[in-house]
């Protein structure tokens, strides 16, 4: 029955070719779609993924890591002093403007960690906070800055800073990029008290449960707000979903692109079958079942299906590659969400071309 | 015509007071009186009539893809009408042969794919299918053009694979509609000697509506219709 699908199909190539380059663009824009919203996620969410911070101790008000206030410095030895606790450190964090060389300020997000263990500051780093004054900035903002080299000056704030290095993981999924100082020169570029920090970031020792030394914290520090790293990463990306459209938009692009690809198909091959009715009708005629015919219908949207949304998939892989300064990430379930999605489309929309082969009347084929 | 003087076996197919009505009420029109009918195998029936008699409504009935309004229709002994649809497809794929007046191959495949094409629905394996399929053809004569489409082949050559398709499966009773019409005259001979050995040869029947004088010759028996009436 396979054989007999692709026979017909092929007998009217430039309907099948339609149908064929529906499913393609179909599963392509589902899987941008989603790949790039997923990459935006990943931007959102990279700063607190690559911190290497377990537990963050953050201000009761805060919201996500843009949205807080300071707490105490005294948060960092009481961190320390609880039970599976491996180091605490200040992170000081606020928006400032970094100076081009053409005099425009951008803005920047200035993320202070402490050293000598620098916890906060993406694993990528090449280069080192070891020196007062230093500034390390995203290797993607290079251009952005005149492509400074170790050494030279960077306007941050009211302050000139030297650059000692470049990171990346760390993009910019907003207005603003981030650049990492030390914590004592970022608490000078935004005037915070020397006893204030952002958060106090928690490392615990190895084999202890997380989970369980925040709920230490918590005990410990009533007026604070304590979060893992899965709980702030969640209330980050909860937080820019709800304030920004990116989700809706993303969202209704993918799932546009799944109906335009089911749309596609049905029509086509609603349009196919109905072109050969007298094909159909002579199926029929000659003995093909009712489970014949959907089988082979199914067949046809099944290899639609497949030559489409591998075609589609690949398409999207090439343009991934290819285009490496876009947000798009692509985990193994994406490749299956798309194709399932793909899948179901296809076989819905033969639906319609089965309900139109099954009301054919096989007496048409005794007129002449 | 054929040997009027040849007796034949239990009938292969019957129609016992079939007849056709369309519509319902004061808008009903009866295009078939109820009328029984017999083919037995080895015997070729032609239903004669002009257009719109009432041969292809009799036709389809008898083929099953039409449901007569009233009476019944027996194929090799068993009682078909009123049987559910897929039981009517097995019976059309293991006891019926079609030939119709526009061929009706599938365009996409070829001539071999197109004799085939019962056996394959009848499940049958590729290679099995191809395999018969070829010996059909060969018997025919239409070996070298096995592989050719359709459009590929000309009107005589399109109605003998047709003919191969309907007898492949090894059926009961080979149902033709106007087989000749669309044939010039050299083909429709051709297409009528290969009916008729189709069906003396396999003991199978034959039933061959048409409206062209030329296929009397090869008839055992000829029925003529008018306005829905047997004339037998």
């Amino acid at each position: 029955m396979l054989r007999i699908a692709l026979r017909l199909l092929l007998d009217q190539p430039s309907k099948s070719l339609g149908t064929l380059l529906g499913v393609v663009v179909s599963a392509f824009l589902m899987a941008q779609q989603l790949s790039t919203f997923l990459g935006i996620l990943g931007r959102v969410a990279a700063f607190v993924d690559t911190a290497g911070a377990d537990v963050w101790i953050a201000s009761p008000t805060t919201v996500d890591t843009d949205i807080t206030e300071s707490v105490p410095l005294r948060y960092q030895a009481v961190a320390m002093s609880t039970d599976g606790v491996a180091w605490a450190s200040p992170l000081v964090q606020g928006m400032s403007r970094a100076t081009r060389p053409d005099g425009v300020g951008e803005l920047v997000k200035v993320v202070g960690v402490e050293g000598p263990r620098y916890l906060g500051l993406p694993a990528s780093v090449v280069g080192n906070l070891s020196r007062p004054g230093s500034v390390l900035i995203s290797a993607a903002d290079r251009p952005l800055y005149g492509d400074p080299v170790p050494g030279e000056r960077l306007e941050v704030g009211d302050r000139t800073m030297i650059v000692s290095g470049f990171f990346s993981e760390v993009d910019p999924h907003g207005n603003y990029s981030y650049v990492f100082a030390n914590v004592d020169d970022v608490r000078g570029v935004l005037a915070l008290a020397e006893d204030r920090a952002t958060f106090i970031v928690v490392r615990v020792r190895t084999g202890v449960d997380a989970e369980e030394v925040a709920e230490a914290l918590r005990v410990r520090l009533p007026d604070a707000k304590v979060f893992t790293r899965p709980e702030l990463r969640t209330a980050v990306i909860g937080h820019f979903m709800a304030r920004t459209p990116v989700g809706v938009v993303f969202g209704m692009g993918a799932l546009v692109a799944a109906l335009v690809g089911s749309l596609v198909v049905g029509v086509t091959m609603f349009s196919s079958v109905v072109d050969s009715t007298r094909d159909f009708a002579t199926l029929i005629a000659v003995g093909a079942t009712q489970r014949q015919l959907i089988g082979l219908l199914f067949s046809q949207a099944l290899l639609f299906f497949a030559v489409g949304s591998s075609l589609g998939l690949s398409i999207f892989v090439l343009v991934k590659l290819h285009a490496t300064s876009a947000p798009m990430l692509a985990p193994w379930w994406l490749f299956v969400g798309v194709a399932a999605s793909s899948l179901v489309s296809c076989l819905l929309a033969s639906v319609v071309a089965v309900r139109r082969v099954l009301a054919i009347d096989p007496a048409i084929v005794f007129k002449g | 015509m054929g040997d009027q003087a040849r007796t034949y076996l239990e009938p292969v197919l019957e129609g016992r007071n079939v007849g056709r009505v369309y519509g319902e009420g004061d808008l009903a029109v009866r295009v078939l009186h109820p009328a029984s009918f017999a083919v037995g195998a080895g015997e070729v029936i032609v239903i004669s009539g002009p257009s719109g008699s009432g041969k292809t409504t009799l036709l389809s009935i008898l083929g099953l893809v039409l449901s007569p309004t009233e009476g019944e229709v027996w194929v090799g002994g068993r009682r078909a009408t009123g049987l559910p649809r897929d039981e009517l497809s097995k019976i059309r794929l293991s006891a019926l042969g079609f030939v119709f007046q526009q061929f009706n191959l599938l365009s996409g495949l070829s001539a071999l794919e197109n004799v085939a094409l019962p056996l394959s629905l009848a499940g049958a394996t590729a290679v099995s299918a191809r395999e018969r399929a070829q010996s059909a053809l060969e018997r025919l004569g239409l070996a070298a053009h096995a592989h050719k489409k359709p459009r590929q082949l000309s009107g005589g050559q399109q109605q003998r694979i047709a003919i191969a398709r309907a007898i492949v499966g090894d059926p009961l009773v080979v149902l033709c509609d106007e087989p000749t019409a669309s044939l010039d005259a050299a083909s429709g001979d051709q297409v009528l000697d290969l009916l008729r050995e189709s069906v003396s040869g396999e003991q199978r029947g034959a039933v061959i509506v048409t409206h062209d004088e030329r296929v009397l010759r090869i008839a055992d028996r000829v029925v003529r219709v008018s306005d829905g009436r047997f004339d037998s």
